[in-house]
């Protein structure tokens, strides 16, 4: 009986052709979905990025993500935002510590803001050509459940640190 | 007929595709993206100078600014504000729900049919200001800003309509 079974698996060796199938199938389909894109997102329960119907491509640029815990400015934390309960209706809200502002101008926010924009214009100096010039852009990705006032107030630290230009950052595919 | 023998005895190899095929589908794994992203474009009012792309060229600018609020949507211009249905002084499109609860009950799809009217009346302007309350979530200016770029239903074959495409977030009301 041993014996059988053992020349029985030593004949029928592993098939690996349907496996190759499979991992084929696999790779063409990764392949597909490989994409060099300038921007990326990582996506997580304090940074859910609204859906749109626009189709304009992101570019590369400053990129400042606002959730509902921190403010990164490329991918560097900035400062942390606290909750709050709003005081009309009660419901949870988040917002940036008063004393880390000046009237809208969020401080810190805007220090990192100015040194990018300074080492921005530096670069273009340099550069020949103007594709390195600074245009002002900042990619903003900011989670939907955001109040406005926050992003008004980082619209704001934004443009006094001369980045006039607001892209934001929208996950493509119909409405929602 | 020795040839043929030869051929069937030889098993391909394939150990060593297997084995590229193992290490690129991690790498891929890691470098694939599920999300396409896109992006909606805006520029500072007043403190960044006029871009060259948001020339009024009619006498009379429309300044058409949408005001987002917790009631819904009110349409004005520089000359007066659309009024509703009823004809009270309430938002020009109300909510489905009163109150606004979540960014659907938000009727876009009525703020993108009475652009479109306004549309009609100004076809060369292409600008909209968009004035949120403070306590509006970042989804329904998403929204907002998805309904006053195109309509979708009104459009020449596939593409949309395109309405009033350059947004500008003017400072909101409190």
């Amino acid at each position: 009986m041993k014996r059988s079974l053992r020349r029985q698996a030593g004949e029928a060796g592993l098939t690996i052709t349907s496996m190759m199938d499979m991992m084929t199938i696999i790779l063409v389909f990764l392949l597909k979905s490989y994409s060099t894109e300038d921007i990326s997102v990582a996506p997580n329960d304090d940074l859910q990025i609204p859906m749109s119907t626009a189709q304009k491509l992101p570019k590369l640029a400053v990129n400042v993500v606002v959730s509902r815990k921190e403010i990164l400015v490329d991918a560097v934390p900035v400062l942390r935002l606290e909750r709050v309960a709003d005081p009309e209706t009660g419901a949870e809200t988040v917002q940036v510590p008063d004393d880390m502002k000046t009237g809208q101008l969020i401080d810190k926010l805007y220090d990192r803001l100015l040194e990018k924009a300074e080492t921005a214009k530096e670069l273009g100096s340099r550069a020949s050509g103007d594709q390195m010039d600074f245009k002002g852009q900042v990619l903003l990705q900011c989670d939907k459940r955001l109040p406005f006032s926050i992003v008004r107030e980082v619209m704001y630290t934004a443009g006094q640190a001369q980045f006039g230009e607001f892209r934001f950052v929208v996950i493509k595919g119909g409405e929602g | 007929m020795s040839k043929k023998r030869n051929e069937e005895a030889e098993e391909l190899n394939l150990v060593p595709i297997m084995n590229l095929v193992t290490i690129l589908i991690p790498f891929l794994l890691m470098a694939a993206q599920f999300i396409s992203l896109a992006v909606i474009d805006s520029t500072l009012p007043a403190i960044w100078p006029p871009q060259p792309t948001q020339q009024d060229d009619t006498d009379k600018p429309l300044n058409l600014s949408v005001l987002i609020t917790d009631q819904g949507f009110t349409i004005a211009g520089a000359q007066a504000v659309l009024p509703n249905e009823g004809g009270d002084s309430g938002p020009t499109v109300p909510c489905l729900e009163s109150g606004c609860p979540t960014p659907d009950s938000y009727n876009t799809k009525e703020l993108t049919r009475l652009l479109g009217l306004v549309k009609d009346q100004y076809p060369d302007d292409q600008n909209v200001i968009l004035v949120p309350e403070s306590r509006i979530q970042y989804a329904v200016l998403v929204k907002t800003m998805d309904a006053t770029r195109e309509s979708p239903t009104t459009g020449v074959g596939d593409k949309p309509r395109e309405l009033f495409p350059y947004v500008v977030i003017a400072g909101g009301v409190k």
